[in-house]
């Protein structure tokens, strides 16, 4: 019998043909990778052709779903899209909320894989367990929003979307899956989609799922709802994450025109204004929230009386200070276009960052390309996201690909960790997040590493990298691992004082399952590990688990005059040890047994 | 690069104050925890306190480390010696301070640190501050804790002999002054006041906590990306946070000059000090 919150099904679907057939999940394997980004890592191990490059036909992109989805828990309307990336080479896992995840799970699968590559643009719609394929070339070159709105326009009621943008549909390596304005954001999945000439999934409900437990599920779900309107959330809620902008800023934590420097003297042109402000800069003028989510932490910005946007951290992060841009204004009209192309504004922000640093040095022949130029932001993004330029082109292979091509030294100052470009963490500064960012199995990653917070908690020094900073750097990791998989959103995460403990708890009362807080742990350890194995299957090397040459050769003085450095030396050594604690070998892979004993569950 | 370390002398028999002055306090902290914590914020090594045996100390930073001074009464050689062997391996260099200096300012430590941190040859960086020789406020060598140690079995216990040994090089006022935050925030000098007698720690007490800035972010400011800068007097992070009527709890931290990040509500300010005080949650 199927555990509860679960249909113990993927469905798998030809976008050659429109066909589709189930798969059995069975039980061992969902309690073993549960949902999400740890479910999507075992499929990508069942279902991947070793080897295969990303925008192959055969490469599998899933849609996971989790056990919570449809549940009344707050911020279970989520799901992951897993793929191999095309900017990585390696695994990448994109979570999302919005009703998409809940009609999407209600086809009836904890998982919707899609193989093959259909004959010309179509939309794949998934009613229930029938699959079959439109043509979309009317929808060539819209938006996806524009795709979302004309989809649910025109299949009627219970439909819900999701879709790429143009840059998705040209193989930009960074485009992104959208729906309900939402994304699946990093790691270039809307490419992978693309590379299958799918505009567009539709999906509709067709299926009711059960928990085991449901007034004990109700419970939890009152309780959690109260404790998210508690102090925990209270900057997600009031402020939403570009209060990180300043907060960052004075910390020497932003980074700066490339990672030249750690704090932006136009940051504060960034920041939100204080309502009775009159001076320019964004200002907050609405607040949403995702679909079953009681924090509410989508913030919508405007400047002056310009367009509307939703603004987060990141996005005004990579666009605005790691380009050198202060223009409010510019920041926002460039991330409503990141949306409108269907780009990651991480990877976008990054790799104009370093052909902004490029241009500086001569390097590549864009003198108008300058750090600090809005009109030159704006330009740049649109030849990117149309790919209608050799720069754009270029550029929207990513910089790691980029620096190969532009060559010179331009490698050592690229933004990027496996190919994935930086999120706005200044790794010299925060050293536990150093770490993070070298051994994510995703590459420069925020959302799977969270040990930023090991380094702004006051616990140990954020400068002085060691021991405890790789204890605090796998704890976070394994958080993420389970809170991705059953899957609650991050923002959640300051509430829970006992989190395995207490997760345990809600995953038992929707599946049935005695799972334990130990169990949990042990699940994390394996999720973890199920991404670094299909890495080393797909190419990862040691020198993989590694930060940009800038940051370990140019150190930064701090406003307090201490001298912010994190060498090669104390960079290998928190590897060394994380490696050691994960029961890896010296050069990162697994020593023997490991691999077999954490994956062997489920696997033929 | 260096690993600075420092060393605070808290035995010495405290005869003219009459009671141990390593419990005495000062502004809600005590003059040990005091010393200890501007030392911890200016090294990148650990802080020793030297003890006499058996001593009772008052509450530390975490992470400070304790030695015991093996022979009582022997003057600030054997403390020097007792801090520099305690540091053999963990650091190259220290900052020596006595005990009873409650306006020590972390730039004065600073500025003497830099002086062996930038030389290969000095010793021992000595101030001549206030017309003073500074023995209890200067920065060694670590690896002067061999000569030192011979000194006292020697019975040699005047800080000259140590001196005498090695190559000094001494700063005086104006040297002192060169660096300019140095001279910018404690232009007296007043790093080396200490608390010799009742009337010395009665006078220190009268003086007011030194003059910081406060800053909120996050949720703290309210509004929406910062508050402040507000000027208030406080001696440690927590006054300042009870100044804005705030509470050092697990939503909260504390970043000292944009730099360390803490939620010990004991850690000493200085004049000048900048206090960011930020949501517990920053980040993603």
């Amino acid at each position: 019998m199927t555990a509860g919150g679960y249909f113990g099904q993927a469905l798998i679907v030809d976008a050659g043909t429109g066909a589709s057939a189930a798969l059995p999940l069975p039980d061992e394997v969902l309690r073993a990778y549960i949902g999400g980004s740890g479910l999507g890592a075992w499929l990508l191990h069942e279902l991947g052709t070793p080897g295969a490059d990303a925008l192959d036909a055969t490469a599998p992109l899933a849609f996971v779903f989790s056990p919570l989805v449809g549940t009344p828990l707050t911020t279970s309307a989520k799901f992951a899209v897993v793929a191999k990336s095309p900017l990585t080479g390696m695994l990448t896992d994109a979570l999302a909320s919005s009703q998409f995840a809940i009609a999407g799970k209600l086809t009836g699968h904890d998982a919707i894989v899609i193989r093959g590559r259909a004959t010309e643009l179509a939309v794949l719609l998934v009613d229930g367990g029938q699959t079959r394929l439109l043509p979309a070339r009317h929808l060539a070159a819209m938006t996806a929003a524009e795709t979302d709105a004309k989809l649910r326009h025109d299949l009627g009621r219970g439909w819900r979307v999701a879709a790429i943008g143009p840059a998705g549909e040209r193989g930009v390596r960074y485009a992104t899956i959208s729906h309900d304005g939402r994304h699946a954001g990093r790691g270039g999945l809307g490419a992978v989609m693309g590379a299958k000439n799918l505009k567009a999934i539709a999906v509709r409900s067709a299926a009711k799922v059960a928990t085991a437990d449901p007034a004990s599920v109700l419970r939890a779900a009152r309780d959690l709802r109260e404790r998210s309107f508690g102090p925990a959330t209270a900057k997600y809620r009031e402020l939403g994450t570009l209060a990180n902008l300043l907060t960052f800023n004075a910390i020497s934590a932003l980074p700066t025109r490339n990672f030249q420097a750690a704090s932006f003297d136009g940051a504060g042109r960034l920041a939100q204004q204080p309502p009775d402000e009159t001076v320019e800069g964004m200002r907050r003028v609405a607040r949403s929230s995702c679909a079953s989510c009681t924090i509410g932490c989508e913030h919508i910005y405007r400047v002056g009386r310009g367009k509307k946007a939703r603004v987060e951290y990141e996005n005004v992060f990579a666009l605005g200070p790691m380009c050198g841009v202060s223009d409010p204004d510019a920041v926002l009209s460039a991330s409503a276009r990141c949306d409108e192309l269907g780009i990651d504004t991480i990877s976008a922000g990054g790799t104009i960052a370093w052909a902004m640093e490029c241009a500086q040095r001569d390097l590549i022949d864009a003198p108008w390309l300058r750090f600090g130029d809005p009109a030159a932001l704006l330009r740049v993004l649109d030849e990117i996201g149309t790919r209608g330029t050799p720069l754009g082109v270029l550029l929207g292979e990513g910089s790691r690909q980029a620096s190969r091509t532009v060559g010179g030294d331009s490698a050592s100052f690229a933004p990027h960790v496996k190919g994935l470009e930086m999120p706005g963490y200044e790794p010299r500064t925060l050293h536990a997040m150093a770490l993070g960012l070298a051994v994510n199995a995703r590459g420069a990653d925020h959302n799977r590493s969270g040990a930023y917070e090991a380094d702004l908690s006051g616990d140990l020094d954020r400068l002085g990298g060691g021991d405890a900073h790789v204890v605090a750097a796998i704890e976070t990791e394994d958080r993420a691992a389970i809170m991705d998989s059953l899957i609650l959103c991050k923002f959640l995460r300051g509430v829970f004082t006992d989190p395995f403990g207490e997760w345990a708890a809600l995953l038992a009362s929707v599946t049935g399952w005695d799972v334990t807080d130990s169990e949990l742990r042990a699940t994390a350890r394996r999720i973890v590990l199920a991404k670094r194995v299909y890495n080393i299957r797909e190419g990862w090397q040691p020198s993989d688990d590694w930060l940009p040459d800038r940051l370990l050769n140019e150190p930064l003085t701090l406003p307090s005059g201490r001298v912010a450095t994190l060498t090669a030396e104390r960079l290998r050594a928190m590897i060394d040890a994380y490696y050691q604690k994960r029961g890896l070998d010296l050069a990162g892979r697994p020593l023997p047994g490991i691999a077999d004993e954490g994956l062997a569950v489920g696997h033929g | 690069m260096a690993i600075t370390a420092g060393v605070v002398l808290a035995g010495g028999r405290s005869s003219r104050m009459g009671t141990p002055k390593a419990a005495l306090e000062w502004h809600g902290s005590t003059l040990l925890r005091r010393t200890a914590g501007i030392l911890a914020r200016v090294t990148n090594g650990p802080v020793v306190v030297v003890r006499a045996p058996g001593q009772d100390l008052p509450p530390l930073p975490e992470g400070t480390l304790i030695t015991d001074d093996p022979r009582e009464g022997k003057g600030p050689v054997q403390g020097i010696a007792a801090g520099l062997a305690a540091l053999r391996g963990r650091a190259d260099i220290a900052f020596i301070s006595s005990t009873d200096m409650p306006f020590l300012h972390p730039a004065f430590a600073r500025r003497v640190l830099r002086v062996l941190e930038d030389s290969e040859t000095t010793d021992v960086a000595l101030p001549l501050a206030r017309g003073f020789r500074q023995p209890l406020a200067a920065a060694y060598r670590v690896s002067l804790a061999e000569a030192a140690e011979r000194l006292v079995a020697e019975d040699r216990l005047r800080p000259a002999f140590l001196f005498g040994q090695c190559t000094v090089e001494t700063l005086d006022d104006a040297a002192l002054k060169q660096d300019p935050v140095l001279g910018a925030l404690d232009p007296d000098l007043d790093s080396v006041l200490n608390v010799n007698t009742l009337a010395d720690y009665q006078a220190a007490r009268a003086r007011p906590a030194p003059e910081v800035t406060v800053q909120l972010f996050g949720t703290l400011a309210k509004a929406g990306g910062q508050s402040g800068p507000h000027a208030v007097r406080a001696a440690t992070v927590g006054d300042a946070a009870g100044a804005l009527g705030l509470l050092l709890d697990r939503h909260v931290t504390a970043a000292l000059n944009g730099d360390q990040i803490t939620r010990d509500s004991e850690t000493p300010l200085a004049t000048g000090d900048t206090v960011l005080f930020l949501s517990a949650d920053a980040g993603g």
